[in-house]
């Protein structure tokens, strides 16, 4: 049973990614998740990655970031930070900082190799989806931009790549790394950014010269349940897909879309995000040749982000989902966090949308779909 | 403003006018004698001149002189941006040349001022939003502003709706993701935060 799993790329050194206990992005998440994955009776066995290089991280950010990032590192002073969005409330600076990012940077790069190689063809990366980090600035929690780096290596081994950013934040710093890429067709499915940081990501911004009409961004309203949320996916991702035909797919599977993410406001259920996980396997299977990434992102309810990442898991490696999660799981982690966590695998029921949210979300799709279809020739 | 701008001597023909136009994607040439602007020709202009709409349709080698406006509005370098708008709606007019002294130096569109109102809403980095109502009274803004800085938070762009009730909604552009903390001490400090929501 064990040669029928599929590769987990992680490192114990992800978990050196870590801003200080008050910080949402918390390394908390993977520890929670490979002890509930061993809980569950499955053996992690992860495919150790090498962290990526100085000239990786160059391939899609600049030497004068690249450098405030090393210096950041040794806790040098470093009056010009801020220029570059380090020091700042979002992506305070630590010792260490930079070879932890890359850590993190190299796991996601390492499984897009293995996918491109052939020698594997699903692969579930357990961290990184840094997909805010800029050119030259570090921006929402995010330093370097591992997705980024593993899309510039994909392509420039004459792949096209498919990225779908499911993270309930729009995946700007990968838009505006790729804007012109005639070779990446970028899906952002987010909270609109009227309300929602980084404020961007209209259905407006299609992408540039050979990029144009590549880009395509779903802007979702606060209150978006899972009726909506599916709803909007269909009309946009499968179409997109089938129509770009890639070689690679790569999933941001930030899980703060759901009802609890305290930083955040769309309504999604765990239901949906079963819907959603099988949804991309079976469009993988379609159009990417089966070849898919599958990175981690954003999610800052432990309770819900952890039973949507484990159902990832479970549903990757092609297993049976449990109703409820282990007692000594639950106890442990319950007594950590002085709070009680949801017991079983799923919420207790799907989560629906008001009239207004679905006329306005699916009047959002049908917009998207009409202003790039008129480029997809 | 668009510095310097496109122009055209009088005695330039409607269509070497329109060519221009196309040439650099204008809509607006200022006719211009010497440094001095005598006039404003715009696209519109030259498609009513030769069309069949016209009562008596120039030809297209006419002079600019002969269909340009004369009566042309102007404004100074120094002029805020809210006067310009508000000058080009009252006047609905297109664009302002840029004037110092009697020398035109630039030109002003509609296209100027919503790359403006991108600018002055802090669009251009990534930022979270939040959106706070306060009284209209003295001494409201730096309230919140200080605490935010307490946070160390920083502020892109601040934008302030006038309402009913002498109450004014004030939306906050700031370089965080994390809204919810500082909404959080925003209303333990006894101030109505509209967006973010509470649980």
């Amino acid at each position: 049973m064990e040669t029928r799993m599929i590769p987990v790329v992680y490192h114990p050194r992800y978990l050196d990614y870590w801003f200080g206990p008050q910080h949402p992005f918390s390394p908390l998440r993977q520890r929670m998740l490979i002890e509930l994955i061993e809980a569950l009776g499955y053996s992690l066995n992860p495919v150790l990655p090498e962290p990526a290089t100085r000239e990786e991280v160059l391939s899609v950010h600049s030497e004068a970031f690249v450098e405030q990032v090393e210096a950041a590192s040794t806790g040098a002073p470093l009056p010009d930070a801020t220029d570059y969005g380090l020091d700042t409330m979002d992506v305070p600076t630590f010792p260490g900082m930079d070879e932890a990012t890359r850590y993190l940077v190299g796991g996601t790069l390492h499984a897009a190799r293995m996918v491109a190689d052939g020698a594997a063809q699903r692969v579930l990366q357990l961290g990184g989806g840094l997909h805010h980090a800029h050119h030259a600035l570090a921006s929402g929690f995010c330093v370097y931009n591992d997705i980024s780096v593993a899309i510039r290596s994909l392509t420039r081994s004459g792949l096209r790549v498919a990225y779908v950013d499911i993270d309930v934040h729009h995946g700007d710093g990968v838009q505006w790394l790729h804007y012109e890429d005639h070779d990446v067709i970028l899906i952002s499915l987010h909270e609109s950014g009227r309300y929602l940081y980084p404020g961007t990501g209209g259905i407006h911004e299609i992408g540039e010269g050979g990029g144009k009409g590549l880009k395509l961004n779903v802007p979702l309203e606060p209150g978006t349940g899972d009726d909506s949320y599916l709803d909007a996916f269909e009309r946009v991702v499968p179409h997109a897909l089938a129509w770009f035909g890639a070689d690679v797919l790569l999933v941001e599977c930030g899980a703060d879309a759901h009802q609890r993410d305290p930083l955040a406001h769309l309504s999604l259920s765990t239901y949906a995000y079963e819907q959603i996980f099988r949804r991309l396997i079976e469009l993988a299977d379609e159009h990417t040749g089966g070849r898919a990434v599958f990175a981690l992102g954003g999610g800052y309810d432990f309770d819900s982000t952890i039973r949507i990442w484990a159902l990832l898991y479970l549903l990757l490696q092609g297993q049976d989902l449990p109703n409820s999660l282990p007692m000594a799981w639950l106890s442990k982690w319950q007594d950590w966090l002085h709070t009680t966590l949801t017991p079983t695998l799923h919420d207790p029921s799907p989560t629906q949308s008001t009239e207004t949210v679905i006329a306005q979300n699916r009047h959002v799709s049908q917009r998207l779909m009409e202003t790039v279809v008129h480029y997809w020739t | 403003m668009r510095d310097p701008a496109v122009t055209i001597p009088p005695g330039t023909s409607l269509a070497e006018a329109y060519r221009i136009m196309q040439h650099y994607d204008v809509r607006h040439l200022p006719v211009v004698q010497g440094d001095m602007p005598i006039g404003i020709v715009t696209d519109r202009d030259l498609r009513y001149a030769t069309s069949v709409l016209h009562p008596t349709p120039f030809s297209e080698e006419a002079d600019v002189s002969q269909v340009m406006a004369r009566n042309i509005i102007t404004t100074t370098p120094l002029d805020p941006v809210e006067e310009a708008a508000r000058l080009m709606r009252r006047n609905k007019i297109g664009c302002l040349p840029v004037l110092e002294g009697q020398k035109l130096i630039g030109i002003i569109t509609g296209t100027d001022l919503l790359d403006a109102i991108i600018r002055l809403t802090g669009l251009q980095r990534p930022t979270g939003r939040i959106a706070v109502q306060l009284p209209d009274t003295p001494g409201q803004l730096a309230r919140v502003a200080a605490i935010i800085d307490a946070q160390d938070v920083n502020i892109h762009s601040v934008l302030t709706y006038p309402n009913a009730n002498k109450q004014t909604l004030v939306i906050f552009r700031v370089d965080t993701l994390n809204t919810r903390a500082l909404a959080d001490t925003l209303r333990a400090s006894g101030l109505t935060v509209q967006w973010p929501p509470s649980d």
